[in-house]
């Protein structure tokens, strides 16, 4: 486990490096409030109610959400397995004496934490500024669940990513692949269409999903919402991961054998 | 209790399982020995009772050990243009390339390899199968008892790989923080990382570069970070791949020392490959040629070179124009001696003469009183591409 917890910090300070990146990731947390702050002024401005949110209730699913999205940044895994299997520096990983997918659960745990704590600095200078009352889950037992739940959205998104990274073994090229996930979590979230456009049977269908988990209702969740779907969806979430971890370490097993390290 | 290997022999159960010897100490202070299949900590060599290590020093044995080893890589082969590309979605031709053909090879615990071969002709492959990266097609392999591609981490705690293209460095991070994250994965305890990194950063003499941004630092500098990293946890084997590509005279010199002295001193097994044969003549006492994936040459590196260095190379220089004497060409001195007159200036002259006619060649030239003379062998280049062009007629 230590090795693991070196990993994160080595992964941490290297975040730490660079300044300017550091000035400017805090900047555009605090822009993103501003900016929405703005907005919801706006649309705030002749009501008090907007599909059942209230003005501070809007800004603080906002400034969760907005939180844990900027937290969940695994993507860059099935980048980087995939650049480094076809340019051949994957066996850097190999070589070492670690569990590969969970150094690089590591990492992100790394990055995830320098990003927690800047952007959570930020995130509070920003409500104390602008007095939100920020609206939040009073239920210890949802709060919990709403935690769990945001662990266990970050563990799936890594094992995903480092599923689909590894793919890269058997098919070279997993563009689509990438593709095909970031539409999937687009459409989940309602990020393309809204989801009170679907029919009901369509919206609980995608509630087996996982990515509905992964921050929709975790932020809902904290800000007081949804508060019966926090077992479910802990559960749904659970055994999502589970299977996908089966998935992974059969995939691995059966396309490791296939790299051939080619350039190096 | 601390576990620990035997630096020789002894080691691995039937099924390659590694045996850990575990010391407790009871309360009388002798110690007791039993034997345990399982994971190895590191804390490595230098742990181990001096008693226990000269006992297991007096058995050899092959750290590395590979039967008719085969790797056969399937290429796509695509055909040229547009409409090359669009029957390639429908139809594939593959062909097949053996890359490492049929190599048998034994390597004993401490020997210094050296692996050479021009371009494409395996020794990379070779290596990535010594280390698990890549799953042979066909053969045995066994390295340190294990079939490296189980990727266990028993075994890849035993040995270390660096490439002379690939860095293990975090380029943004110092070497501190690198080798600080490398002590926890090989599990080194902190004295011992201590004393470790001491040892080898007064060896390489880069204590004041330890915090600098790895970034920042030259190709050499930066070379002899990666074999501190690779060297940390005390490998019982360590594979270089062109550990010296790029890097300055003085930088590669330094190198060569450093991992003359790893070899001799710590009993680690080299195996290296370099396309810069004085890597290979002042490190390795033997030798393995490859070429077009089969091993051409398997032995002494000083007879490999005596093999194929065919000629010397004779300077003279006089205090008198020598004129035509020494020209080679048909009624001069030296003529049917098999020279080749490489400088012929009225002072000075250079001649390429096959090994076996220079003494006598030189008796002639001593004959006619030289002020200096010197006599020199080929350069290393001309023998290394002998050695190539001679092995892939072989091949």
């Amino acid at each position: 486990m230590r090795k693991y917890l070196e990993v994160a910090k080595t992964h941490m300070k290297a975040q730490l490096a660079w300044r300017c990146d550091v000035i400017f990731n805090m900047i555009f947390t605090v822009a993103k409030i501003l900016f929405a702050y703005l907005l919801w002024g706006i649309i705030f401005k002749d009501k008090s109610d907007v599909s059942g949110f209230t003005f501070h209730g809007m800004l603080s699913y906002y400034i969760v959400s907005s939180f844990l999205s900027q937290l969940e940044m695994s993507d860059g895994i099935s980048a980087e397995i995939s650049a480094r299997i076809r340019n051949g520096t994957f066996s850097n990983y190999m070589v070492l004496p670690v569990n590969i997918e969970r150094y690089f659960m590591a990492m992100e745990a790394g990055v995830a934490a320098f990003y927690f704590a800047f952007d959570l600095a930020a995130a509070l200078a920003w409500i104390f500024i602008f007095r939100i009352q920020f609206v939040f889950v009073q239920s210890a037992f949802v709060f919990f669940c709403a935690l769990l739940m945001i662990l266990l959205g970050m563990l799936f998104m890594v094992q995903l990513n480092y599923f689909l990274g590894i793919l890269t073994l058997k098919y070279q090229e997993i563009g689509t692949f990438l593709m095909i996930k970031n539409n999937l979590i687009a459409l989940v979230t309602g990020t393309i269409i809204p989801l009170a456009l679907f029919p009901e049977a369509f919206v609980k269908g995608m509630r087996l999903l996982p990515f509905y988990y992964v921050t929709y209702l975790p932020s809902m969740l904290l800000t007081g919402r949804c508060g019966q779907e926090a077992l479910p969806g802990l559960i749904v979430l659970l055994l999502w991961c589970l299977a996908l971890q089966t998935v992974v370490a059969n995939t691995w097993k059966k396309y490791r054998i296939k790299y051939d390290g080619v350039g190096i | 209790m601390w576990p620990c290997f035997f630096d020789h022999g002894s080691i691995m159960s039937e099924r390659q399982i590694p045996m850990v010897i575990f010391m407790r100490r009871p309360a009388n202070g002798s110690l007791l020995l039993t034997q345990h299949a399982g994971r190895a900590a590191s804390g490595g060599r230098k742990n181990f009772p001096a008693r226990l290590l000269a006992e297991q020093k007096g058995k050899s044995m092959n750290v590395i050990e590979t039967e008719h080893l085969v790797k056969t890589y399937k290429r796509f082969k695509k055909k040229e243009g547009i409409r090359g590309s669009i029957q390639g979605l429908f139809h594939r031709e593959y062909e097949e390339k053996n890359a490492v053909n049929s190599v048998s090879l034994q390597i004993g615990e401490g020997e210094f390899l050296g692996l050479i071969g021009p371009n494409g002709a395996g020794k990379t492959t070779l290596i990535k199968m010594l280390t698990g990266i890549i799953a042979p097609t066909s053969g045995r392999i066994e390295v340190l008892g294990f079939y490296p591609n189980d990727l266990r981490n028993e075994f890849k705690m035993q040995y270390a790989v660096v490439m002379g293209q690939k860095s293990q460095l975090f380029f943004e991070l110092t070497a501190n923080d690198t080798l600080r994250m490398f002590k926890e994965i090989y599990g080194i305890p902190e004295e011992e990382y201590q004393r470790r990194k001491k040892y080898f950063t007064e060896l390489f003499q880069v204590e004041e570069l330890m915090n600098m941004q790895v970034r920042t630092l030259s190709l050499g500098e930066r070379m002899k970070m990666e074999l501190i990293a690779a060297l940390l946890h005390n490998p019982r084997i360590l594979f270089l791949d062109e550990p010296t590509i790029g890097l300055d005279a003085v930088a590669a010199r330094q190198i060569r020392g450093f991992l003359k002295e790893v070899n001799q001193e710590r009993g680690t097994t080299i195996l290296l490959t370099s396309h810069y044969m004085e890597d290979i003549k002042m490190l390795c006492g033997r030798s393995v040629v490859i070429s077009h994936g089969n091993k051409i040459y398997d032995g002494n590196t000083e007879e490999l070179f005596e093999k194929y260095q065919r000629n010397k190379v004779i300077t003279a220089t006089f205090e008198y124009d020598l004129g035509h004497v020494f020209e080679g060409g048909p009624g001069t001195a030296l003529f049917c001696r098999d020279v080749t007159v490489l400088e012929n200036t009225p002072y000075k002259k250079v001649w390429l003469v096959a090994k076996e006619n220079a003494n006598c060649v030189l008796q002639e030239i001593m004959g006619k009183g030289p002020a200096d003379i010197c006599v020199e062998e080929e350069e290393i280049g001309i023998i290394v591409e002998r050695i190539y062009r001679e092995g892939e007629a072989y091949a």
